[in-house]
């Protein structure tokens, strides 16, 4: 036991050696390296998931990361990361920058610092044509969701009186929808219109203009790190000045996408 | 060194502490209601593949592989979202109305666990000498009376052990149900989690009112075997 104890004492001392030597800025460490390691999801249609064809990661977020690095001058690197695991790579340093479609949450600003917003959307309901008008109308009856998620407590936070069943996966949520065992399943706009431009029945469903909840995306940086936030924010705002922003939104969510979502008065500003 | 700050109070008290304890509720119903069901369906099941009747026999035999070798959550997403096909729309209906993922999830884990208390009560009537069995034909007992009355009651004695391991494994996979949107106590600490990011704390808890519930059963098998089973024994 008193040898563990010794070894323990020794790892940490050693491991807070290593933490002292490399804490150096981390915008120079990128520019070093001459790679930029992002955090993305890799099967979220529309924003990071894999190309059919090029089998590469593609999507709204990797764009966002790769204006990035180009401006930087550095390479990029993507790393596969899921809703659970973007944070703690960020923060053990695995990742330099996460762009996986994060809601800039209070809870979430207290470990880690976030970009200004690159995405804007809003917690939104899939229902059956014709059936619902109001939020009212939502009351009372079963509410289909995901596990984990901000609209899991968004949702029990607008429909009191609601059952809310959350499933595995959104997927899972909306077979339940279509096998009438949900009277609607709710989370981003985005995600949901995405699901919508899959389903075989499509014309049987629709979003109705009900919302509960902002959902602003942000790209997250590691705590302090104060050099490489302003400059991920001076380049959102140069993007969004040169049109390019919006160019890239138009490639994954515009007319002629499978996802089609309106951007409406959206624009990146310096404003959180 | 370590940053996370460990908040135990989130699942000791207040509003989180009463869905854990909502979510032990639903795990013990769904445990208990299942292992009663499973049983009686077991004993039909080992009942039918002892039989002489060739294709009962075959239908118990089929019945036995296909779900001990299937898994569970397949099962369980089987009842809950393939049953919608098969069924005439009316019942669909009814179902959606009544709370059908409590449903769903019982008659899965009923099915699933019936294969395994049929296996072990039907090693338990092997375990009975076959000079019993043809003793009671030779007195004119019929088949089923004669399990009913001599072997089935002996056989079962010797069952209960393994019988409430099967229990104890039931419980278990009972977390499975979460799946379907259950909201047992894995399903109730997975929320607490989503809720406070105190994961820790809340699968602690679960955790250990697993192993509570775990040691209570294994208590209940040892109390069998020195009471019950010493006593059949040495008589």
């Amino acid at each position: 036991m008193k040898r563990f104890i010794v070894m323990f004492v020794a790892l940490m001392f050693v491991v807070g050696l290593c933490g002292t030597l490399f804490a150096q800025d981390r915008l120079e460490t990128i520019k070093k390296r001459g790679a930029l390691i992002a955090g993305v999801k890799d099967s979220t249609p529309g924003f990071g998931f894999v190309d059919e064809k090029t089998r590469e990661i593609v999507g709204y977020d990797v764009d966002f990361v790769r204006a990035i690095a180009n401006k930087l001058g550095v390479k990029l690197v993507l790393k596969p990361v899921t809703s659970a695991s973007r944070m703690p790579q960020l923060i053990e340093g695995n990742i330099d920058i996460i762009a996986a479609t994060m809601t800039k949450t209070a809870e979430r600003a207290k470990q880690i610092d976030f970009s200004i917003t690159y995405f804007f959307t809003g917690q939104k309901f899939i229902t059956k044509k014709g059936t619902v008008k109001t939020l009212a109308e939502l009351d009372g009856k079963r509410i289909g969701t995901a596990k984990g998620s901000t609209s899991e407590q968004n949702a029990a936070k607008a429909l009191p009186k609601a059952t809310i069943l959350s499933f595995d996966d959104y997927p899972q949520a909306f077979l339940a929808l279509q096998q009438g065992k949900v009277f609607a399943v709710t989370t981003d706009e985005s995600i949901l219109a995405n699901i919508l431009g899959k389903a075989p029945n499509k014309e049987q469903f629709e979003i109705p203009d009900i919302q509960i909840s902002d959902e602003p995306y942000g790209l997250g940086i590691k705590k302090g790190e104060k050099t490489l936030v302003d400059f991920v924010n001076k380049t959102l705002l140069d993007m969004e000045k040169s049109g390019e922003a919006k160019k890239i939104f138009d490639k994954w969510f515009g007319p002629n996408s499978s996802t089609q979502l309106q951007r409406g008065n959206f624009k990146i500003t310096a404003d959180k | 060194m370590l940053k996370y700050q460990f908040d135990w109070s989130v699942v000791t008290s207040g509003k989180y502490f009463e869905w854990l304890l909502s979510g032990l509720y639903t795990t013990i119903q769904l445990s208990v209601v299942s292992v009663i069901l499973s049983f009686i369906l077991g004993l039909i099941i080992a009942i039918m593949r002892m039989s002489n009747f060739k294709p009962v026999q075959w239908f118990a035999h089929g019945y036995l592989e296909f779900f001990r070798n299937t898994p569970l959550l397949v099962q369980i997403f089987f009842w809950y979202f393939g049953s919608y096909k098969i069924l005439p729309t009316a019942i669909n209906d009814w179902l959606n109305r009544t709370n059908f993922e409590f449903g769903a999830a019982v008659i899965a884990l009923t099915i699933y666990t019936s294969a395994f208390i049929a296996e072990d009560i039907r090693s338990g009537v092997r375990s009975i000498p076959k000079e019993q069995l043809e003793a009671a034909r030779s007195s004119g007992f019929s088949y089923i009376r004669s399990m009913q009355y001599i072997i089935l009651p002996q056989a079962v004695r010797i069952t209960i052990p393994p019988l409430i391991n099967q229990f104890l494994n039931l419980m278990k996979n009972s977390s499975l149900a979460m799946t379907i949107g259950v909201a047992e106590l894995t399903y109730q600490a997975r929320q607490v989690e989503s809720y406070t990011f105190k994961g820790f704390e809340a699968f602690t808890a679960a955790t250990l009112v697993y192993v509570v519930l775990s040691i209570v059963i294994t208590l209940m098998v040892t109390y069998y075997d020195k009471r019950v089973l010493s006593l059949m024994k040495a008589r």
